[in-house]
């Protein structure tokens, strides 16, 4: 079971949120990733451990090639993100009661 | 692309005009929500200084904002802009006399579904930060 801040953290770098825009559009094995970048070969494979510790993409061995698939539905957790903002407004609107009623006093 | 709200009724016991204080001076922002340099004047541009908390890795967040509309005590309406523009919305406040109190009518809008994408690494760590006081707040209660 993945966290949902494993998640956020993922996808909080730039180069990885392209990784997985790469991977919408289809399965790729890693060559085919890492010459989208100017990185290492060694960074990039980073990377993606990144994306598969978040289980945000999983891989596959085909013979001696691994290739990386997107896993979409992990990404519900950033779908529900208005959610945290509503809480957040929710949050302060129990503040903002408090304060009026220090007024009362 | 489709936007999204957020939308709150609320109702205070405070009649308008103290409520409307609550909602647009200076030092009463900086109690409920955060330190600010606010005007209650039309084109004013202000922000507030979400400060860092260490605790739930959050490196604190600058909100830009401009008053759209504001006409005591009624209606307030100021853009909510945070990062390089990825979170471009719209906070807005109508007050309404009910009974001896009031009713407020809150809505934020205008979020999109590629914002979230691309705010999630400051809107995440910021409310889980607020979340997890709230929580501990309820816990000590």
């Amino acid at each position: 079971m993945h966290t949902e801040p494993g998640v956020f953290g993922a996808i909080s770098h730039p180069a990885r949120r392209r990784m997985l825009d790469l991977l919408a559009d289809g399965d790729r094995p890693v060559n085919a990733i890492a010459e989208n970048f100017e990185m290492s070969r060694p960074a990039v494979s980073q990377h993606l451990r990144v994306l598969l510790d978040a289980g945000l993409v999983t891989e596959q061995r085909h013979g001696r090639e691994r290739r990386y698939r997107l896993v979409p539905e992990r990404l519900e957790p950033v779908r529900d993100w208005l959610a945290h903002y509503e809480r957040f407004w929710d949050d302060n609107f129990i503040r903002l009661r408090r304060h009026l009623e220090k007024g009362d006093e | 692309m489709t936007t999204k709200t957020i939308r709150r009724e609320l109702k205070f016991t405070q009649p308008p005009a103290v409520v409307w204080r609550a909602l647009a001076t200076r030092e009463a922002l900086a109690d409920w929500m955060y330190p600010n340099d606010f005007e209650p004047r039309v084109g004013h541009r202000f922000t507030f200084r979400v400060p860092p908390d260490p605790r739930a890795q959050f490196d604190g967040l600058v909100v830009h904002c401009e008053v759209l509309r504001c006409v005591p005590p009624s209606e307030l309406e100021f853009t909510w802009v945070v990062g390089e523009g990825w979170l471009d919305t719209r906070v807005t406040y109508r007050l309404e006399a009910d009974g001896d109190g009031t009713r407020v009518l809150f809505a934020h809008s205008g979020f999109k579904e590629d914002q979230a994408f691309h705010g999630a690494e400051y809107g995440w760590k910021m409310m889980h930060g607020k979340l997890d006081k709230t929580l501990k707040t309820a816990l000590k209660a």
